[in-house]
């Protein structure tokens, strides 16, 4: 792992068309500005890994018995229209 | 061609009937080809299979069946892996996870999937708005 000091202001450059800047440090928190184009996905981690995570967890199912599953999402009533949490 | 899968045994899949992931999966990017297929008759639900990991496949579905208000804010660009042109041409489906009592059964909001359904690619978004879940109760008695 590459590790390099950045005061505030100040920027990397990653393959000539990412900069990353610390816009902002205090108390603990880097705020950091990351220019990039539109095709690169940036996110924050722990995001990226709750999804991989899941993915993972989500293939371990056998065979559900999915007509069931059909039945009681039809049923309108627990399952339906959940709103966020 | 013939894909080897652990819940189907071995299945007879047209090359034109497999869907593209160029990415792969969030974690399993190395995972690109998949087949999509119906779950049982009446059901609204369809198998994603993995066309090069036979244990792996997932139950999906289309979030409107149980969470109308979920939308996904996405631009051009975002879709660009699948070069989505109209809107029209994009369905977006969620995994499910399906645990012994579906009750529990959980939805992966925060990490939807989206077909290009004419070009057959499809990709799977992670959608930063906190509002939605990696394990979202489908049944919302279950808790």
């Amino acid at each position: 792992v590459l590790v390099l000091s950045r005061r505030a202001g100040e920027s990397i450059v990653i393959d000539g068309r990412i900069t990353v800047t610390v816009a902002e440090i205090r108390s603990g928190e880097v705020r950091l500005g990351i220019d990039a184009p539109r095709s690169i996905p940036v996110h924050r981690k722990e995001v990226f890994d709750a999804i991989a995570a899941e993915n993972i967890a989500a293939a371990r199912g056998e065979m559900p018995d999915l007509k069931k599953l059909s039945e009681e999402l039809g049923k309108g009533g627990p399952g339906k229209a959940q709103s966020p949490r | 061609m013939k894909i080897g899968t652990t819940r189907f045994g071995s299945l007879d899949v047209d090359e034109s009937a497999l869907v593209t992931f160029p990415a792969g999966l969030v974690g399993l990017g190395e995972l690109r080809r998949f087949a999509v297929f119906d779950g049982p008759a009446g059901t609204p639900f369809k198998w994603l299979q993995s066309a090069e990991r036979p244990e792996l496949a997932y139950v999906i579905c289309d979030p409107a069946l149980f969470a109308r208000g979920y939308r996904i804010a996405v631009t051009a660009e975002d879709l660009s892996p699948i070069a989505v042109r109209q809107v029209s041409d994009a369905v977006v489906s969620v995994i499910l996870s399906i645990p012994d009592d579906w009750r529990l059964m959980t939805a992966n909001m925060a990490g939807p999937l989206v077909f290009n359904v004419p070009r057959r690619l499809g990709m799977q978004l992670v959608l930063s708005d906190a509002a939605w879940s990696v394990r979202h109760m489908v049944f919302r008695e279950a808790r």
